[in-house]
């Protein structure tokens, strides 16, 4: 196995904001992934970047400028004055105005925006964000406690070296945000696998949302049921991505690691363990393709720090002992004070049946991609290509060909053949003919 | 119509799959003749099947009177199935028919996939997962309503402008200089690296807080220290020299004084975790942030212990609230973690850390959360003294 170049990007104080009492979401979930992946020592396995912070005019690549501005003025003190707005831009309750909500977003932006960046420069091979990967935010409003959407800032950055980028989402909620981004396009793929049904947040992801106009196909939904361990989740897992890749072959990726899809989260359902949350990691890592890596959800953060903590070392391959290092969080992993704690396993709803008919459904979907009109598959290069490169390819096919036929045969007068090459002797071959 | 039978006699995944599976050998097999677009794998083999399937309607319609009574290993059995060969059937669905129509030969996933989609009165949205005093008038996420489905909107107002074709960073990165290389682990030898962390670790230790912890055989990244070897031209020798000189200074955030703590833990009885008004109110020394990081800290040391202690003796002759068993659960696992340490003398209690909060907390942001332990605190605390702290904040201010 090649060793992959690995950055790793965090903002010291990105851990440092809190959503208000009794917000499950946590951002200090990741200072404490931070402080297992320094006291295991993969700090210095990676290069560590201390991130761009994104301005409003990144955020705008995506979002619209009306609401960007309002992320960037409202604060807990003037937010009397916005009722209005707080109405149109559906903020409260999940997503509320906190003490330093635009650093927040713009910390977590820059970060995946350069670490896309990077990787079009070819600066590493695989870049990772533990604090993005805010899937759900929408053009103009916030949900399901994201804001600003750093995952689809950075593949819009992502797009400017890559013709096909391939998001894939392991958090246990649908995608929505980063699919609805991307619907009508074909230059992004995106594959969710997610709980979906039972009013299970957000509502969408079901398995007949296939992409629209030249987007039809490319977006791809495994909708699960609860309690998917494991082993059935790997067994979705694995040939979905192994078909994606066949039939859509991405030049990049981006993975959302979502760690709500860990058992025992309070929000989730699902009932991965660390090991199999990582299988997933694992197998999109073997791919060997430009990958960035973010986070997402995540609400039991004992859980959620230990599983992105594995999934670095998994990035940098590197083996970790199972007993935590000693970290002033070390209290918050009790009992066990272990990387892979024992999982309660709930009831699995998802029949070996359904799991097989549901990739099923899915490959006959990917099957739909070859027949599109996907024009950058064959004539978009790999990579950036100077001008005389690319002017090539796009003339009229009848005039290219004889121009460069043309090239091809054209010789100095001076260099003649005297074998049946020769143009010399035209005469000859009028003879022959009759 | 047997196997509409079968179909409600057997509820499990399996049967309904199978079941599923069963009927597509039927009802596709027709659309299979008229439609020619086809996997030639399966042509054959669904032809074959229909041909044997036309001959006799009664004699169908007997055998599946039959196999609706037969054990389902049995029918699939009969039908020599392995369950990697039925994908094969729905196969020719797709083509360039619209997704409605694509559901037809999908019967098996459908009737798997309907169970998913079924609403019931499970509440699994994000608001759900919260108290049920919590729940406001959210449109949005009305778990009563039977639209909890949602829609991918098209438009200008949600796509994403992609960018035409590919470019180059022919100009300066936009970030150029914004951001930092704080380590890059190709210039020096791993080994080099480890060597330099160990004696960096050996001047360390001994001092206060974490670095006073005996390392055991884990070997701690310290950040600044490798920070410093880059700026040092990863020169391992001036590193430690620079480390010796600054090693006296203590390099992390300044202590916390007994005065900020008691006023942090009275900001935290009064306001709950709101720090910005903790902040505005109690601990003005300190950043939003400072208190944030300071709070998880804190809440797993013995000070929290005592404080969370002795907010529980305040309470302890009062039940707490039967019917909230979603917050029940929420503070159980806040406070999981601490429960099963044995240096604890305190079992843990939910609702410890949070002091009475006023029950008109004029703050809409944390409205949801202050309305729950107004509530609980109706039932649990007296309107006690709550005037000694400052006056509650007039949030437009």
């Amino acid at each position: 196995m090649t060793q992959h170049k690995v950055a790793y990007f965090y903002n010291a104080d990105v851990g440092n904001f809190h959503y208000g009492p009794g917000h499950p979401m946590k951002p200090h979930r990741l200072s404490v992934t931070h402080s297992l992946v320094l006291n295991y020592g993969l700090h210095k396995k990676m290069q560590i970047y201390k991130p761009y912070r994104a301005s409003a005019h990144d955020m705008c690549r995506f979002h619209s400028e009306d609401y960007i501005e309002f992320l960037q003025n409202v604060t807990p003190q003037n937010i009397q004055s916005y009722s209005k707005d707080l109405l149109h831009y559906n903020v409260g309750d999940d997503c509320p105005v906190f003490e330093g909500l635009f650093d927040f977003c713009s910390m977590y932006t820059g970060a995946s925006l350069e670490g896309a960046m990077k990787l079009n420069n070819n600066a590493c091979d695989i870049a990772i964000n533990w604090s993005g990967g805010l899937h759900h935010a929408k053009k103009f409003e916030p949900s399901g406690f994201c804001y600003v959407n750093d995952i689809v800032i950075a593949i819009l950055e992502l797009l400017k070296y890559h013709p096909r980028v391939l998001y894939i989402d392991i958090d246990v909620h649908h995608g929505d945000g980063v699919q609805e981004a991307f619907y009508l396009t074909d230059r992004v793929m995106t594959v969710s696998f997610h709980k979906y049904g039972n009013y299970f947040f957000p509502g969408t992801g079901d398995m007949y949302e296939i992409g629209a106009e030249s987007g039809r196909y490319y977006s791809v939904n495994v909708p699960l049921k609860e309690g998917i361990d494991d082993q059935s989740y790997v067994q979705v897992f694995k040939p979905v991505i192994s078909n994606v890749m066949e039939f859509y072959r991405p030049t990049a990726i981006v993975l959302q690691c979502g760690a709500d899809s860990l058992a025992g989260d309070r929000l989730g359902c699902f009932s991965l363990s660390t090991r199999g949350h990582g299988e997933c990691v694992k197998f999109v890592k073997n791919l060997n393709v430009p990958t960035l890596v973010v986070g997402g959800g995540g609400y039991t953060l004992r859980n959620v720090a230990r599983c992105w903590t594995y999934e670095t070392s998994l990035l940098v391959d590197e083996n970790i002992s199972n007993e935590l290092p000693y970290t002033e969080y070390l209290e918050f992993f009790a009992p066990d004070f272990q990387l892979h704690p024992e999982i309660n396993s709930t009831n699995n709803a998802n029949s070996k049946q359904y799991l097989e008919a549901i990739s099923k459904h899915v490959y006959d979907n990917l099957k739909m991609c070859q027949h599109s009109p996907a024009v950058q598959m064959t004539h978009v290069p790999g990579d950036f290509f100077p001008d005389e490169y690319r002017i090539k390819d796009e003339p009229d096919p009848d005039v290219r060909i004889s121009q460069e036929e043309a090239d091809k045969i054209v010789e100095p007068k001076n260099e003649f053949y005297e074998d049946e090459k020769d143009n010399d002797k035209d005469p000859p071959p009028e003879p022959k003919e009759p | 119509m047997s196997d509409c039978a079968l179909v409600s006699n057997v509820s499990e995944h399996d049967a309904s799959m199978d079941v599923g599976n069963d009927k597509s050998l039927f009802e596709p097999s027709v659309e299979m003749m008229v439609n020619d677009f086809d996997d030639e794998r399966t042509l054959d083999e669904e032809e074959a099947l229909a041909a044997g399937e036309q001959q006799d309607p009664k004699a169908e319609l007997n055998s599946l009177q039959r196999e609706g009574d037969m054990p389902l290993e049995e029918l699939l059995a009969l039908y020599g199935y392995d369950r990697s060969m039925d994908k094969p059937v729905p196969e020719q669905a797709p083509e360039v028919v619209p997704e409605a129509e694509i559901e037809k030969p999908e019967s098996a996933l459908q009737q798997l996939y309907s169970e998913t989609a079924n609403p019931e009165a499970t509440r699994c949205l994000r608001s759900g997962s919260r108290p049920p005093s919590e729940e406001e008038d959210d449109y949005d996420y009305s778990p009563d309503e039977d639209d909890w489905k949602k829609t991918i909107m098209v438009g200008s107002d949600y796509q994403a402008a992609i960018p035409e074709g590919l470019c180059s960073y022919d100009d300066a990165l936009p970030y150029e200089n914004e951001d930092k290389l704080l380590w890059n682990p190709t210039t020096l030898e791993e080994k080099v690296t480890e060597d330099y962390m160990k004696k960096v670790c050996a001047m360390t230790s001994g001092t206060t807080g974490v670095d006073a912890v005996p390392r055991g055989r884990q070997l701690r990244d310290d950040e600044e220290a490798l920070y410093l070897l880059q700026q040092c031209g990863h020169n391992v020798e001036e590193a430690l020299r620079r480390r010796r000189i600054s090693a006296q200074t203590p390099a992390h955030a300044s202590l916390w004084s007994e005065e900020e703590c008691r006023n942090f833990e009275n900001g935290l009885k009064a306001h709950g975790k709101d720090f910005h008004l903790i902040r505005l109110y109690k601990v003005r020394t300190r950043s939003v942030g400072e208190l944030v990081q300071f709070y998880y800290i804190w809440k797993k040391t013995e000070r929290h212990d005592i404080f969370a202690n002795k907010a529980r003796l305040e309470k302890k002759k009062y039940q707490i609230h039967p019917g909230h068993t979603d917050y029940m659960d929420r503070f159980l696992e806040e406070q999981e973690a601490s429960g099963g340490n044995v240096v604890r003398p305190v079992s843990p209690t939910p609702m410890m850390e949070f002091g009475p909060s006023p029950a008109t907390q004029p703050d809409p942001l944390a409205l949801g959360e202050k309305e729950v332990f107004s509530q609980l605190n109706a039932h649990t605390t007296p309107p006690r003294a709550l005037s000694m702290e400052d006056p509650e904040p007039p949030t437009g201010s």
